[in-house]
């Protein structure tokens, strides 16, 4: 467009377009500096994500900061080619700002697409710079939702007796149901899930223990098999029994809590990866 | 690695809300001056497109879908050729883009739409320029420019938050930032001469200004006109005002009613006998759309692009569509054309007969009456002196033999009718004559040192050939008012015309009016005619060593840097980090202390959490820690400012610390 300019007001010999031309060219040299200088200085971080199931969306909370007595507007924040967010960060400020990411392949990964980018302040020129980070992304497999944590897997643990009964203070499992038992301890919220008809047991003082174990899912593929697992891991956790994991190579001692059932997640997300280095890709779909 | 390459990867986004309401604004803005330049169903048609578009954004109308547009932008595109019978040219460019930026409005969905609009409306600043590049224009623009360049900062800026005042704040700063860079770029890029290719001459329609052929009533309306003509400075003193007459559009053909010009050639040699050193000025000539170069008297030199033609015209090879600037030599005290050619006497002589028979019969009456010519021409003169003859702006309407109607009946009129009157009855009387159409007189401006001949100026007059003087000049106006030749116009007239000479207004107004017009000249002059030749000649008189392209161009490429570099250096200044206040400076010192021990503090931590942890961490002095963290927040979030004595006593804590 200047350079049309331009060659009009050479055309028409007419000084105020001249100086209209260059009076852009000015703006336009002001403006690609400027454009620069909105992203120099700043220091962003990236706090570890909140491990998510494969599938769902991952929170990238990326906080800005920066030393300049000058407001960095239109600051924009992008991950591959996901929708971009933008934020102003005040002078000497800082600021935040999430960007949610669909999942879709189980695993640790390193967040190697982040751009950090700005337009402002004409839209003309585009100033960005990738960010690295180190910190590790967690993705869960998708759980299975028709899980059941079977009797079978209920072993026997230190000769202590497990008892499972219909009757009891706490809600252990589900069994199927036999004829002739109450239909009050029917579970019905499993029966309309389609799952059969199933007894829920509860059991008294002993607790039982399980071991969430690789050979004995019946599921053919590696992945099925893992997302088998990680429903049973929540399922136990829930139910909040004491279970263990039993993976190729990997075992996990039976125990229960919140850090138990991350370490058994983790070791069923990262299960058989090769490089825990790998670049996360979002779900483009 | 896959590359996913940031600038491709920005997915389409829509305009917000705001962003079209204040593009459309800044629209409205930047084309609201050419309103009266665009035919009115253009006009109507931008406002309706705009209202539409402000609806459609507050959910009050729907969007218009491609398959009504499509047909709209085709009739409007045959509208605009149906008005101009042309597309190209400024006045059809300007309505065509106004109307094709309407429509472009109407179907703006996303943010990159904008972008294209707020740089059309800087195009538009532009044709501004092609319809007037005065003062207040400029300033007007200047104001346009800034409001461009904030609403382009503003939807560029994503947040809804940000005052307007600090939105123009950064838009004004910019602009003014801009124009150092501007003018380096002004001064230094390298001109070229123009046009590159042809412009029609509807470019100049309206200009005002001298016509190449005379007729009663043109002139007057003229008159009319306050706007300047051409400006003068002469080198010496001003010659006497009823010296200036400045020449313009010779007539030597006459119909019977119009005066229009001969075709001459331009002369080989000056036919002219001088008797005084020349007078030598400069004038700067405002467009005029024609060809004419206004020159005082007889010019005797010539200037660049131009031809002297046979009856003394300076003529110039192209129209003047543009302001132009040129230094004269002209003689006021001369024998001209004593070598007439008699092809050109005799055609000059010439009138068609069956016209005017009144006229015709004086005329042959004092051809038999007096022996010598110049006895004729005192008679002419000298009947317009002593018979009830009235000067006159508004002369009755007159139809048929218009000579002779105001010769012998009406004897009302202006200097048209006195200098076509007189010419024709000294051609019936046998003297070749013609009738001279310019400017008389002018008025001075002490401020700036010349003189401002306006529109207002324009006259006529009579150059009669007398056998051993040549082409002399005789002005019938004089005779019958000679004030308007000593004095001017106004006192000539006394109308309510003459507000608009200067020199009517009280003494403070008028020197504020001249310093106005002084201002005008020095724009004309210095900016307005910036072109190749007076780059050249600035930069030599600069004498800096500019010579040629390469040596302007690695200044410009310099002086960019020099400047853009200086502001980098003024923001690094403005923008740098404040200093840190005293009880920042200690309470980091306490954090460097339990950093060594393995206590570190995220700066998303706050204190309080910090604080539990130094605590669970089984630290010697928690005591101390607490004491610091809490005398630290009070002074940071407490009401009062931090005094001495609170500083020192933090000092002191943060000191005690031992690790």
């Amino acid at each position: 467009m200047l350079f049309f300019l331009f060659l009009a007001a050479i055309n028409y010999q007419n000084s105020m377009a001249f100086v209209l031309t260059f009076m852009l060219t000015g703006l336009a040299v002001i403006s690609l500096w400027q454009t620069h200088k909105n992203l120099l200085g700043l220091e962003i971080n990236l706090q570890t994500p909140r491990p998510v199931f494969a599938g769902e969306s991952c929170e990238f909370i990326y906080s800005f900061n920066h030393q300049n007595n000058a407001f960095r507007y239109a600051v924009g924040v992008q991950y591959a080619n996901q929708a971009p967010a933008y934020i102003t960060i005040e002078p000497e400020g800082n600021a935040r700002v999430v960007l949610k990411i669909p999942t879709r392949k189980r695993g640790q990964f390193r967040p190697g697409g982040s751009v950090i980018f700005t337009r402002y302040p004409t839209g003309l020129f585009h100033a960005w710079g990738f960010l690295r980070f180190d910190t590790p992304i967690l993705i869960y497999p998708k759980p299975v939702s028709n899980a059941i944590l079977e009797e079978t897997m209920v072993a026997i643990d230190d000769g202590e007796t497990s008892t499972s009964t219909i009757e009891g203070d706490d809600f252990a499992g589900l069994r199927e149901h036999r004829i002739g038992e109450s239909l009050r301890h029917i579970s019905w919220k499993a029966y309309a899930q389609g799952k059969g008809m199933l007894t829920k047991t509860f059991q008294g003082q002993v607790r039982p223990s399980l071991w969430i174990d690789w050979f004995s899912i019946s599921d053919n593929s590696l992945e099925g098999k893992l997302s088998h697992m990680t429903a049973l891991v929540i399922l136990a956790e829930n139910e909040n029994q004491k279970y263990g994991l039993k993976l190729p190579g990997a075992t996990i001692d039976q125990h229960s809590g919140t850090a138990h059932k991350q370490a058994c997640l983790h070791a069923i997300a990262t299960f058989r990866q090769s490089d825990l280095n790998q670049e996360f890709e979002p779900d483009e779909g | 690695m896959k590359a996913n390459l940031p600038i491709r990867a920005i997915p389409e986004e829509i305009a917000s809300r705001e962003s079209v309401f204040v593009v459309c604004f800044c629209f409205l803005f930047s084309i609201a001056p050419h309103f009266r330049h665009l035919p009115l169903w253009v006009s109507g048609f931008v406002i309706i497109a705009l209202a539409w578009r402000i609806s459609q954004n507050l959910d009050r109308v729907p969007a218009l879908s491609k398959w009504i547009l499509a047909p709209l932008v085709l009739i409007g595109g045959i509208s605009v050729f149906a008005e101009y019978w042309t597309v190209v040219g400024r006045d059809a460019g300007l309505a065509l883009l106004a109307v094709m930026a309407s429509f472009k409005f109407l179907e703006t969905r996303n943010h990159r739409d904008l972008l294209i609009l707020i740089f059309l409306c800087y195009f538009l600043i532009a044709t501004h320029f092609l319809f007037s590049q005065s003062i207040l224009t400029a300033v007007l623009m200047l104001i346009t420019l800034i409001v461009i360049t904030t609403t382009l900062i503003t939807i560029n800026q994503r947040d809804d938050n940000v005052p307007i005042v600090s939105r123009f704040k950064i838009g004004g700063r910019m602009v003014a930032m801009s124009i150092p860079l501007m003018l380096i770029l002004f001064i230094l890029v390298p001109r070229i001469p123009g046009p590159l290719w042809g412009i029609t001459s509807e470019q100049r329609a309206g200009v005002t200004g001298l016509s190449n052929s005379m007729s009663p009533g043109k002139i007057s309306n003229l008159i009319l006109s306050n706007e300047v003509a051409f400006r003068v400075e002469f080198k010496n003193e001003v010659p006497a005002q009823n010296k200036l007459y400045w020449r313009g559009p010779v007539m030597a053909m006459f119909n019977g009613r119009l005066w229009y010009q001969s075709k001459r050639e331009s002369i080989d040699r000056l036919n002219i006998l001088v008797f005084e050193e020349p007078v030598e000025y400069t004038v700067t000539l405002e467009a005029n759309g024609e060809r004419w170069l206004l020159a005082l008297d007889i010019p005797t030199q010539l200037v660049e692009e131009s031809v002297l033609t046979a009856d003394y015209q300076l003529t110039s090879n192209k129209e003047i569509n543009d302001l132009r600037r040129y230094t004269l030599k002209s003689r006021l005290n001369y024998q001209l054309g004593l070598q007439e050619s008699a092809d050109y006497l005799k055609l000059t002589s010439n009138f068609p007969v069956r016209n005017n028979p009144r006229t015709v019969a004086l005329g042959r009456d004092l051809a038999q009456r007096y022996e010598n010519p110049q006895d004729i021409v005192k008679h002419g003169l000298a009947m317009f002196r002593d018979q009830d003859f009235v000067y006159t702006l508004n002369p009755p309407i007159l139809r048929d033999n218009e000579v002779d109607r105001f010769l012998f009946d009406s004897k009302r009129g202006f200097c048209e009718n006195y200098a076509g009157s007189f010419a024709l009855l000294m051609r019936t009387a046998g003297i070749p004559a013609r009738v001279v159409t310019g400017y008389q007189g002018g008025e001075y401006n002490s401020v700036g040192d010349y003189l401002i001949v306006r529109q207002s100026d324009a006259h006529a007059w009579t150059e009669v050939w007398l056998k051993d003087r040549g082409w002399v000049r005789v002005d019938p106006t004089a005779a019958v008012s000679p004030g308007r030749i000593e004095q001017g116009l106004d006192d000539a007239l006394s109308s309510k015309n003459s507000g608009f000479r200067i020199k009517n207004r009280s003494p403070i107004f008028g020197n504020l009016l001249y310093s106005w017009d002084n201002l005008q000249h020095g724009w004309n002059d210095w900016v307005l005619d910036y072109d190749h030749r007076k780059q050249s000649n600035f930069l030599r008189d600069l004498e800096v060593g500019i010579d040629d392209w390469g040596d302007m161009i690695l200044a410009l490429v310099a002086m960019m840097l020099f400047v853009t570099g200086g502001y980098w250096i003024i923001s690094w200044f403005r923008e740098r980090p404040s200093k840190p206040e005293p009880h920042e400076i200690y309470f980091n010192q306490l954090l460097k202390k339990l950093q060594k021990l393995g206590l570190e503090k995220p700066p998303s931590e706050d204190t309080r959490a910090f604080l539990q942890r130094v605590q669970s961490r089984g630290f010697r002095q928690p005591d101390q820690v607490v004491k610091i963290i809490n005398l630290y927040n009070l002074i940071k979030y407490g009401p009062d400012k931090a005094d001495a004595l609170s500083l020192s006593e933090l000092r002191m804590l943060v000191n005690s610390i031992r690790i």
